[in-house]
């Protein structure tokens, strides 16, 4: 899918900046991007070998198959296939880091999570159920509180910068659902 | 109230740091030695998702330098004001697919031009706090694990993302 995805964006830009002039834009871009992601990860690559670290403390003394045992009714729901305490535990570590919007370090949960998950979908080269309703529920996640946002708001004199959460909340609420639903029929159908 | 908002939010990372570490010391773990093992294991997942990163950028900014984000953005416009929507909110709708934090930057542009609690200054805050990113998390997720075919995550993160977009401009004509 992300061959298709990727290489059609690449060449429509690519033809596109031919015919509007911007070829020297997109040389520019080229290059640039590439080192953008390099500089993107070594800010990111912190962050996470830091929670990487955590997590592995966690996962060592216990803590978390003890928290997974609670959570279990929650992501059996959502995951009717994933057995395994460390992979469940991991699942709600990543959950819980996206809708505190700790932004980056979700994404180390994430992909820990999605290793455990194709290790348990046995090498196969297709995605499990499992690995598409948790890719498609983190894409869906949002920070319950987005302080950021709230802070711009406020210094830009809005006269209620909250006014943004509980529709924030209710859009976020809907598009977890739709998601959720999105993936349990689609799954059948494939 | 922002204070506290940003207190929980601020604090509920540093607090479970507090809780691993704690725990694995009444558990008598040589903590210090997991995290440096758990660490390292981090620095490798990060060099592995590189490659990847390194494509999604590309993908980006050659959509964005090549002018093709504007044509799109010009191709809609009737559409949107035929439907009532904001033509401010455009560019958001279209890079918000792409890529969470490059978007924050048009968030910003809106308020600015419309104006914190405007339609559009509203819609776009809802929005940008109410749809994940779809691209980022599909090449991403896909790129450290052994399966390829990513079968209906697309489907279902566009099906997602356009409910999110629809509930936030019905809820923000509404409340």
């Amino acid at each position: 899918m992300m061959n298709l995805i990727w290489s059609v964006l690449f060449l429509t830009s690519f033809v596109y900046a031919c015919f509007s002039g911007n070829l020297p834009a997109f040389a520019d871009a080229l290059s640039s991007s590439a080192s953008d992601a390099v500089t993107f990860l070594i800010g990111l690559s912190g962050i996470m070998a830091l929670w990487s670290g955590l997590m592995e403390i966690a996962e060592r003394t216990g803590l978390i198959q003890r928290l997974s045992r609670f959570l279990l009714p929650l992501t059996a729901f959502l995951f009717p296939h994933v057995q395994d305490p460390d992979t469940i535990s991991s699942i709600v570590m990543s959950f819980m880091a996206n809708l505190f919007g700790a932004g980056n370090s979700s994404t180390v949960f994430a992909l820990r999570t999605m290793e455990k998950l194709d290790a348990e979908n046995h090498g196969n080269t297709e995605a499990s159920n499992d690995m598409c309703t948790f890719a498609v529920v983190n894409m869906a996640f949002a920070p319950v509180f987005p302080v950021v946002l709230l802070q711009i708001r406020a210094d830009m004199g809005s006269t209620d910068p909250y006014s943004v959460v509980l529709p924030a909340l209710i859009t976020s609420v809907c598009t977890v659902a739709a998601s959720i639903l999105a993936c349990k029929i689609l799954e059948r159908r494939s | 109230m922002l204070h506290i908002i940003s207190l929980i939010t601020v604090g509920f990372i540093p607090a479970m740091a507090a809780v691993i570490i704690a725990y694995g010391l009444l558990r008598h773990a040589p903590v210090y030695d997991y995290f440096i093992e758990g660490a390292r294991k981090g620095l490798e997942t990060a060099l592995d998702i590189l490659p990847f990163l390194i494509g999604i950028f590309l993908a980006i900014s050659c959509l964005t330098a090549s002018g093709l984000l504007g044509l799109l953005n010009q191709v809609f416009h009737p559409l949107f004001q035929f439907l009532g929507i904001p033509p401010e909110l455009l560019p958001l709708l279209f890079l918000r697919a792409v890529s969470g934090s490059g978007s924050m930057i048009l968030v910003q542009n809106i308020l600015e031009t419309c104006g914190p609690d405007s339609y559009a200054g509203r819609v776009a805050c809802v929005m940008s706090g109410g749809c994940e990113t779809i691209i980022y998390v599909l090449a991403l997720y896909f790129g450290v694990t052994g399966a390829k075919k990513t079968r209906h995550a697309l489907k279902g993160g566009l099906i997602g993302y356009l409910t999110g977009v629809a509930v936030s401009l019905l809820i923000c004509r509404i409340l």
